[in-house]
């Protein structure tokens, strides 16, 4: 009894946890600019985002989202206007919504696919017969003498 | 005789044994002929000293400053210190595919020698697919692919020397050793593997045989990707440490899947089932090794173009085309033999989780494999160029490392076959309730969001799992041995290494999860252009710009700015400083990094007055618990060594005594 009101209290502890924590709240212009810069390629970089370069043209192109953002420019606007100086190259993150959306949904249908197989072989298996405490106990010691062995 | 003359002729003497050694080892595989073998054997280890006395005469060529040899007049100069004048050994293509020849050797070697008097059947073939991977590896370094004794006439006074970044760390003389031995041991398990096939064995007797050879690579590549990480961290002035680059890509997806093989070969051992998936699985790391080999060592990955430049892209592509056609096409020519006879338990039975910790895996390393493949497919077909990086894999593998690290935490609770509720409850109470106080610790700690408050909750959750598990183990042999705490404690790691030791590993992890969540959602960053005496102000800490210096070596210079950060004492001294090499046209970062337990103030120098040294751009990020990420690999590497450490003796001799031993090895 005491476990089961244990187990209760941790999980409401972390489910309480992550909604605090995941609550929305408004972005400073200062998150915005790290955001925005995060999914820039740094142009001179191997593969480094303007958020992270310390070189020169990251950090003038850093300067212009911010100087973007004071505008009150959309997010989408100051992308374009950097896709239209660099072309698609310059974002580090493909769209979701178009044919280069692929790269989203691969990874999602690996791990279904993956999941469903391994469900149908957990369905096909014979019920688990409960063993004994005694079944339980020979086990156990089987299977610490099989370590010392290994 | 010039060190050209006795390295060249020693690889073409190693390729002659190597490939006289595939013949007799098929030999003696077929005809059980022992002459052959010991052949085969001698074969292997002289094939290895070769190998190794080109490697030193290349050594010797670096220190000696040789540069009649091309690959030394391009990786070395007058000025590089005799580390990295050493270290250039694998610096650049000809010499990183000879060191990984040798290690291959040594694998050999070790393969051919590792039965005292004779060779069972399945070690005698795999020696044989080794010969037959050592003799590719030979062919590359004997013909202009990448021959690392090629000559330049007349040779040139000096040198141009290696690669700055290469000459900037001692860590770089650790890296990539660690990441070839890990490479290069996959290829035992994948020989075994392959030798099974060919026999048509059943059993796992190669899993059995070849073990520890899978755990040491993993642990080795694992270890070596995190010196690599900190090595990007200390050295290439970021205040990052994984970029999700294609360089690391390619380290990271082999060993992905050599996880999920290590814990699947466990439901193949215990339940007799997962035969074939786990020899899919070790084709799968073996041929990403190649695959990573490929990536990095061809130019691809900058761009489709720079491919066709050099033969070894070509070359190295041919040879992963041909494992992967004769290893799938024998895997699937010997399928039907593989049959499980065991059956799996209920969903909430170890080798259930077991079974999603793969799913999980595989599609972790498919989502690294797509990234990093993506933009190349793109180019080559329609020859557009588009990006894919941190945004992306972040998106996708953080959700599933976070799932990862909840099966991490259940897996080992779970008994084999299904648990009942009582069994449930008492193996999760205290776990549970340590996820809780982690995930209200980390809203203390003022973390936000859901995916960083959750990843200390699973951190707590796993390392809380282990602490039962090792009180628990500790209180059982107090009661059956009669041991103090402190004996039941050691006697737990030694008598059964291989589960506890994996316990320390998943308790390297959790750090490492800690680390990363710390440093990548906590991590303060600020910016000035300050004057000499200036100060910043960074999360709550003032860092002062005390002066600039010169400082003129004979192999580069360096414009270094002192600085001090004051929290409280009389502050602590740091510097930041760009590195300018003969050889490169821009300057090296070289980060000042002040490292505690609880944060690193990494301070860069972004920019400066050329003319008159009146300003300086600094910056300076205050990373939390980043340094847990190194001390998580040495934990990982810790724990792999118990776990691959043979059990103490004296026990091992009463058990075995007691209890039928069947599969192993040596008992053929």
């Amino acid at each position: 009894m005491t476990a089961r009101i244990a187990i209760l209290a941790g999980v409401l502890a972390v489910a309480a946890a992550i909604v605090i924590a995941g609550l929305p709240r408004p972005e400073t212009p200062a998150e915005r600019v790290d955001r925005i810069a995060s999914e820039l390629r740094c142009p001179v970089c191997q593969g480094l985002s303007v958020a992270d370069s310390p070189s020169d043209t990251a950090r003038a192109m850093r300067a212009l989202v911010e100087q973007r953002v004071q505008e009150g420019r959309s997010d989408d606007e100051i992308r374009d206007e950097f896709r239209r100086a660099y072309g698609d190259w310059i974002l580090l993150s493909p769209p979701l919504l178009d044919a280069r959306g692929a790269v989203w949904l691969l990874p999602l249908a690996v791990i279904v696919l993956g999941a469903v197989l391994v469900a149908m072989r957990l369905r096909r298996a014979p019920p688990p017969v409960r063993p004994s405490a005694e079944q339980l106990r020979v086990l156990r010691e089987r299977e610490l003498a099989e370590e010392a062995v290994e | 005789m010039t060190f050209a003359d006795v390295g060249g002729g020693a690889l073409r003497a190693a390729l002659a044994l190597a490939l006289w050694g595939l013949v007799a080892s098929a030999y003696a595989a077929r005809g059980r002929d022992g002459r052959a073998l010991g052949s085969a054997r001698w074969s292997a280890l002289a094939a290895f000293g070769l190998i190794l006395v080109a490697s030193l005469a290349m050594a010797a060529a670096l220190l000696t400053h040789d540069f009649s040899i091309r690959y030394v007049a391009f990786n070395n100069a007058l000025e590089t210190p005799a580390y990295f004048s050493a270290i250039s050994l694998w610096a650049a293509l000809e010499g990183s595919i000879l060191l990984w020849t040798t290690v291959l050797a040594g694998a050999v070697t070790f393969v051919a020698w590792r039965g005292t008097r004779e060779l069972p059947r399945l070690a005698t073939t795999a020696l044989a697919v080794m010969f037959a991977m050592l003799a590719f590896f030979l062919f590359l370094v004997v013909t202009p692919a990448a021959d690392p004794f090629v000559r330049i006439d007349p040779a040139p006074l000096n040198g141009r020397g290696p690669n700055p970044l290469l000459q900037d760390h001692w860590l770089m003389g650790l890296h990539p050793p660690l990441l070839y031995l890990g490479y290069v041991l996959f290829s035992v398990p994948f020989a075994y593997a392959i030798a099974s096939l060919i026999l048509g064995e059943a059993g796992d007797r190669w899993i059995v045989a070849t073990r520890r050879a899978a755990l040491v690579a993993w642990a080795l590549l694992g270890v070596g990707i995190v010196a690599g990480a900190w090595w990007s961290y200390a050295v290439l002035g970021w205040g990052g440490y994984w970029a999700w680059d294609p360089v690391e890509n390619a380290a990271i997806m082999p060993w992905l899947v050599a996880t999920a093989y290590l814990h699947s070969v466990m439901v193949e051992e215990k339940r007799r089932m997962l035969r074939t998936w786990n020899v899919a699985l070790v084709i799968g790391a073996f041929a990403l090794t190649i695959l990573g080999t490929f990536l990095t060592r061809s130019g691809v990955v900058n761009s489709v173009h720079s491919f066709t430049q050099s033969l070894i892209g070509p070359l190295l592509l041919g040879y992963l085309a041909a494992i992967l056609a004769f290893s799938v096409g024998l895997l699937l020519w010997r399928a039907p033999r593989l049959a499980d006879t065991g059956a799996i338990g209920a969903p909430l039975s170890r080798e259930a989780i077991f079974l999603f910790q793969n799913v999980l895996f595989v599609a972790a390393t498919l989502t690294v494999l797509l990234g990093t493949l993506y933009p190349l497919v793109v180019e080559a077909i329609s020859g557009a160029q588009l990006s894919i990086g941190s945004p992306y894999f972040d998106r996708v593998e953080v959700p599933i490392a976070l799932a990862l690290l909840f099966l991490m935490g259940i897996g080992p609770q779970l008994p084999w076959h299904g648990a009942s509720r009582a069994t449930l409850e008492r193996q999760f109470a205290a776990p549970v309730v340590a996820a809780g106080a982690g995930s209200v610790l980390a809203l203390a700690l003022g973390l936000r969001g859901a995916a960083p408050v959750l990843g200390y909750a699973l951190a707590a959750f796993v390392v809380a799992t282990v602490v039962q598990e090792v009180v628990r183990g500790v209180r059982a042999r107090r009661t059956l041995h009669g041991e103090t705490a402190a004996a039941a404690f050691v006697n737990l790691f030694r008598r059964s290494g291989r589960r506890y030791g994996g316990y320390i590993v998943h308790v390297g992890i959790a750090l490492i999860a800690l680390a990363v969540v710390s440093s990548q959602s906590q991590a303060t960053f600020a910016e000035a252009t300050l004057a000499p005496g200036g100060s910043m102000q960074v999360a709550g800490r003032t860092i002062v710009f005390e002066r600039f210096r010169d400082v003129t070596e004979p192999r580069r210079t360096q414009v270094v700015a002192d600085l001090r950060v004051l929290d409280g004492g009389g502050g602590a001294p740091m510097t930041a400083a760009l590195t300018y090499y003969p050889n490169a046209s821009g300057a090296i970062g070289a980060p000042g990094i002040r490292s505690t337990a609880g944060e690193d103030v990494y301070a860069i120098l972004a920019a400066y007055d050329l003319r008159s040294r009146a300003w300086a751009t600094i910056q300076v990020k205050v990373i939390p618990l980043v340094s847990w990420l190194w001390i998580g690999g040495l934990v990982v590497g810790l724990g792999a060594v118990i776990a691959a450490l043979p059990p103490s003796r004296r026990r091992t001799a009463i058990v075995a005594g007691a209890v039928p031993v069947g599969s192993t090895a040596g008992a053929k």
